[in-house]
């Protein structure tokens, strides 16, 4: 009976913590969300799945947790906290980028850049906050709308905040159909989002060879704290465009990637444990998530249509929004807007040029950032 | 500490306008690069070119042969159902997109011979329209009966 008592007193029922239960709910909306909705399911399945197990009650000091030293989970999220799925990922993104839209229209890569602009806005409020210049750093980069980014930032910068910081990247990343359509709607006319972009042309096989090279030199000596993030992405577009290690560039676009997603999607819904996730910080992580979100969103509209002024050909102001690295979500987006409103109008292709534009700016601005707090 | 007086205690004025002027004249560089690059696309196959070609000999190699798809026909099948769900006429854009999706091979080569054989006719404004007459009956060739 005594043992039967001790082995009860064991059990997650028993240890139970509310902050735990409210985890499971969110673990179990996220799936939810995923299987039900068909919200970004790569992303929210394995994290939902991931905050579900990382809830569970254990016993502590047996070496179960994400945060004991010498648990499974821990290894696993090894991953995470060294920047090394991020990494991953962006070589199997980069070798699934087609670059041509933006080499047949290289001015739409301003629309990449605007929208990172929501990422210092952001940094300038989180400072306000009372968050410490590295948290601020952190936070501020899930304006650029990149899940790898914003966690490797963060493990960098300021490791503490890494289990919320990238549940309101992927959050917010996933929740893109709600998010974009008002404010794009908000900061533009019918007769603007119903302009027509020209056929571009079709970039030969030489300048796609170019651009990785070409891309890594410029970006990567522009900020080398972004080597671990373009390096591998450039080097996963050579692959593919090169077309002589096919077989490569299909491991890196395939099973690599989706290796690294498994892992760091689960492993990082595991790292919110309820104790250590619900707190004051997180909410306010959310809240400015959010505002970072919006604010890159609005900044890319609004530079488009600043551009508008000076072009002959007209760009559709929706472009800016998917200057967020958010890909293919928000290009997505605007594809659907422009539908809306011109079914016969297909703005994916350009929208895709902004998108892959926002990849490299943000992963730019993560560089940038990580640089400015180490001096 | 909050506000105005945390974001100046801590330089983050400077530290937002650099870094988005960083970012953003980055990327406005890499713009201007990629504008540039298809001006050296001729300069490197000029020099590919010459390297190519052995000093000794004089007869020019004669030129490659341009790379066709290997049937029109079988390709234009592959093409149809992707014709059929955009309508009567569309973007060639939306063409390659969806080509793309379905992981048909060449894409661009496919829709430039397309092009060429008149089966994608042009209506203007980027716009094209499917012409399957073309395949039926090419105008050297008298169809056969089935």
């Amino acid at each position: 009976m005594d043992l039967l008592i001790k082995f009860l007193s064991n059990t997650g029922y028993a240890l139970a913590d509310p902050r735990q239960l409210v985890m499971l709910c969110v673990g179990m909306l996220f799936v939810y969300l995923s299987i039900a909705k068909k919200y970004e399911p790569l992303l929210l399945l394995p994290i939902g799945f991931g905050i579900i197990v990382g809830n569970i009650p254990f016993f502590k000091g047996f070496g179960l947790g994400i945060y004991e030293s010498n648990s499974v989970l821990h290894y696993l999220y090894f991953g995470v906290t060294s920047g090394l799925y991020p990494s991953i990922v962006f070589l199997g993104l980069g070798a699934m980028t087609d670059f041509s839209s933006l080499l047949a229209r290289p001015k739409l890569m301003l629309l990449g850049g605007a929208a990172q602009m929501g990422i210092f806005f952001t940094l300038l409020g989180a400072l306000a906050l009372g968050f410490l210049p590295n948290e601020a750093s952190s936070i501020a980069i899930i304006g650029g709308a990149d899940g790898p980014t914003s966690i490797f930032l963060t493990a960098k910068l300021a490791p503490h905040l890494i289990g919320p910081i990238a549940i309101a990247a992927y959050s917010y990343m996933a929740l893109i159909p709600i998010i974009q359509p008002p404010i794009m709607k908000l900061l533009t006319s019918r007769q603007e989002r119903l302009i027509r972009m020209s056929e571009p042309r079709l970039p030969c096989r030489t300048e796609r060879l170019l651009f990785p090279v070409v891309g890594t030199l410029l970006c990567c000596f522009l900020a080398p704290a972004s080597i671990p993030l373009l390096g591998p992405f450039f080097f996963g577009n050579i692959m593919k465009e090169s077309a002589v290690v096919e077989r490569l560039a299909n491991t890196a676009r395939t099973s690599i990637i989706d290796t690294a997603t498994i892992f760091l999607g689960f492993t990082v819904g595991a790292s919110t444990q309820g104790d250590v996730f619900l707190t004051s910080k997180s909410i306010m992580i959310f809240c400015l998530g959010a505002l970072a979100f919006s604010l890159a969103t609005a900044s890319g509209i609004l530079f488009a249509k600043f551009m508008n002024l000076f072009l002959k050909e007209k760009i559709n102001p929706l472009l800016g929004a998917s200057g967020v690295s958010a890909v293919p979500g928000s290009a997505r987006e605007v594809h659907l807007m422009g539908l809306k409103e011109d079914p016969s109008n297909y703005l994916l292709m350009h929208a895709m040029a902004c998108n892959s534009s926002g990849v490299i700016g943000s992963a730019i601005a993560a560089g940038v950032l990580w640089s400015l707090n180490m001096n | 500490m909050y506000g105005i007086e945390a974001i100046n205690a801590v330089n983050g004025w400077a530290m937002a306008s650099v870094g988005a002027l960083i970012v953003f004249s980055g990327l406005v560089i890499l713009s201007f690069v990629i504008s540039q690059l298809h001006k050296f696309v001729p300069l490197l196959e000029k020099i590919n070119g010459e390297k190519a070609a052995p000093k000794d000999t004089i007869s020019t190699p004669p030129p490659p042969a341009p790379i066709k798809p290997p049937d029109i026909r079988e390709q234009a099948s592959l093409f149809q159902p992707i014709i059929d769900t955009l309508g009567a006429s569309f973007p060639l854009s939306a063409l390659y997109t969806q080509a793309n999706k379905q992981n048909i091979p060449h894409p661009h080569l496919t829709i430039s011979a397309f092009r060429d054989a008149g089966i994608l006719a042009p209506q203007g404004d980027g716009i094209f329209s499917w012409d399957p007459h073309k395949l039926i009956a090419p105008p050297q060739k008298p169809a056969e009966p089935a």
